[in-house]
C-alpha cells in the first residue's frame, strides 16, 4: 500500500511553469484574435506535410490491428450496417461486384458523378482517410490537398447533399470541418417561399438545432432543408443539408424548436467531393 | 536535460503521435476515443517532477495542437498545467504499488480533459462541456489506466528524472 512520506520536494522553480503558461496564454491570444493566424496556419500545413509520410507509413503496418479495434468496438453497429447495405445490394440491377465493400465504393462515387446539385462548379473528389482528430470536435481527414487544388472554406458534399467544409489544408490532405460540429452554421432555406433559418451543428452524432424560425410557422417532417447562398454566404445555394425530424413551440419562445437530421450519413462517410468554390471575400 | 534527453522525448512524442492516429482515433465510442497524448505529461510529471513535467507538457501541447482544429496554443495551456499537477501531486509517493500510475493517469487525463473543455469554453468553443466532455471522460479515462505502465515505461526512458540541489532524486524513490 503506497504510504505518503514527508519527502523534501522539489520547490523546482515557480518561474517555469509561469513562463510556460504566459507563453500558452499568448500563444492562445494571438490565435483567438487571429494576429498570427497565416503563420499559424503555414506551421499547420508544414507539420502536416512532414508529419503525412511517417503517418502513412504507421498507418500501413497498423491498420489491421486498428481495424480489429474499432469492429470490435462497434460490433453491433457494423452488423446492422452489413445488413442494410447487403439490402441495398439486392435491390440494385446491373450492379454485379464481387465483393460488398466494392459495389458500395462504386454505387458512392457514381452518386458524386452526378451531383443533382451544385451543377457547374468543379469538384474534386476525394476519401476519407482520418476521423475527428480531437474528442472535442467532429472531423474527419480527407486525401486530397493544396496538389489536388483544394483550398480552406470550400464546401464538402456528399452524394446526397452537405458535409462539411474545408478547415485546413496541405498538400496531399485536408480537415474538414462536419455540419453537426457545434461550430458550424450554415444559413438555409426551407418551405414554398423559401424562408430563411440557420442550420448549427449538435455535435458529434447529434442532430441539427435549426434557429430564427418564428413560432408557429408551418413545417412539416422531412422537410429539406437547402443551403440559402445569400451574398456572403460561405456555401453555395441549392445545396440540400438536413431534414426536419421535430419542431415545436412554446407560449413563450421567441423562436420555433426545429431539429434536423444531415442527409449525407456522415458516419458512413467514404468518398465525397470538395467544390472548388469559394465563398466571395 | 541533454540533446541525448530531448531527442530521445521527441521520439517518444512523434511515436505516440503516430500510434495515436493510425490506432486509436478509429476506435470511437459514442464519438470518443482514447487520448494517448494527455499520458505524456502526466507520465513525465510524475517521473521527473514538476518542473519537466510542465516543459514536456508545453512541448507535447504545441504538438498536439498543430494537428487539431480547435484553439492553438490550448493543448499546450492543460499540457504544462497537467505535467506541472502531476508532479506536485505525486512527489512524496513511494512509487512501490503497481496501481498508483493507472490510478495516476485515469485522474489526472479526468482533470486534462475537463480543464481543455472548460478553457475551450471560456474562449468561445461551443458545447465541449455539455457534448463532448461526458463521452470523453466515459472513454479517455479507463483506455488512460490502461496504457499507464506502457507509456510510463517511454518516458522514463525518454525523461530523466530531475535532481533537486539536495540531492535527492524527485518522486519519492523508494528507500
Amino acid at each position: 500500500m503506497a504510504r505518503t512520506r514527508r519527502t523534501r520536494r522539489n520547490r523546482g522553480t515557480p518561474l517555469t511553469i509561469v513562463l510556460l503558461v504566459l507563453a500558452s496564454i499568448s500563444i492562445i491570444t494571438l490565435d483567438y484574435r487571429g494576429d498570427a493566424h497565416g503563420v499559424i496556419s503555414g506551421i499547420k500545413r508544414v507539420a502536416h506535410d512532414a508529419f503525412s509520410p511517417v503517418q502513412s507509413g504507421v498507418d500501413a503496418v497498423v491498420h489491421p490491428l486498428g481495424s480489429f479495434l474499432a469492429g470490435a468496438v462497434n460490433a453491433g453497429a457494423i452488423q446492422q450496417q452489413n445488413a442494410r447495405l447487403r439490402a441495398e445490394i439486392e435491390r440494385l440491377q446491373g450492379q454485379a461486384a464481387a465483393h460488398q465493400d466494392e459495389a458500395v465504393r462504386l454505387r458512392a462515387l457514381e452518386e458524386l458523378d452526378r451531383l443533382p446539385f451544385a451543377a457547374g462548379i468543379p469538384t474534386v473528389t476525394g476519401q476519407v482517410i482520418g476521423l475527428n482528430s480531437s474528442d472535442f470536435a467532429s472531423t474527419v481527414t480527407l486525401d486530397v490537398g493544396t496538389s489536388s487544388g483544394v483550398a480552406i472554406g470550400m464546401p464538402v458534399v456528399g452524394g446526397a447533399g452537405l458535409a462539411g467544409q474545408v478547415i485546413d489544408v496541405w498538400s496531399d490532405g485536408c480537415t474538414v470541418r462536419m455540419v453537426t460540429d457545434p461550430r458550424s452554421a450554415v444559413g438555409v432555406r426551407y418551405g414554398p417561399q423559401g424562408a430563411l433559418a440557420l442550420a448549427q451543428g449538435g455535435g458529434s452524432d447529434q442532430l441539427l438545432d435549426i434557429a430564427y424560425i418564428a413560432p408557429g410557422t408551418s413545417m412539416h417532417r422531412g422537410e429539406v432543408l437547402t443551403t440559402s447562398g445569400l451574398q456572403q454566404a460561405r456555401y453555395p445555394a441549392g445545396i440540400p443539408v438536413g431534414t426536419v425530424t421535430s419542431f415545436s413551440s412554446s407560449a413563450s419562445s421567441t423562436q420555433e424548436s426545429v431539429t434536423a437530421k444531415p442527409v449525407v450519413d456522415l458516419d458512413a462517410l467514404e468518398y465525397v467531393d470538395v467544390l472548388q468554390w469559394l465563398p466571395p471575400t | 536535460m541533454t540533446s541525448a534527453d530531448v531527442a530521445r522525448t521527441t521520439i517518444v512524442v512523434f511515436v505516440v503521435l503516430a500510434v495515436q492516429h493510425a490506432l486509436l482515433d478509429s476506435v470511437r465510442i459514442a464519438g470518443a476515443h482514447p487520448e494517448l497524448m494527455y499520458l505524456l505529461p502526466i507520465m513525465a510529471g510524475y517521473v521527473a517532477g514538476p518542473e519537466r513535467g510542465a516543459s514536456v507538457g508545453f512541448a507535447v501541447g504545441l504538438v498536439a495542437d498543430l494537428f487539431l482544429p480547435t484553439t492553438f496554443g490550448l493543448s499546450a495551456l492543460v499540457g504544462c498545467l497537467l505535467g506541472y499537477g502531476t508532479g506536485l501531486a505525486t512527489a512524496g509517493l513511494v512509487r512501490t504499488s503497481w496501481w498508483l500510475p493507472p490510478l495516476v493517469a485515469a485522474v489526472a487525463t479526468s482533470a486534462g480533459l475537463s480543464a481543455y473543455a472548460i478553457l475551450g469554453t471560456v474562449l468561445g468553443e461551443p458545447r465541449l462541456l455539455a457534448d463532448y466532455l461526458p463521452a470523453a471522460l466515459a472513454v479517455a479515462v479507463p483506455a488512460a489506466a490502461l496504457f499507464a505502465i506502457p507509456v510510463l515505461r517511454l518516458v522514463a526512458w525518454a525523461v530523466p528524472p530531475a535532481t533537486p540541489a539536495g540531492g535527492a532524486e524527485v518522486g519519492g524513490a523508494a528507500r
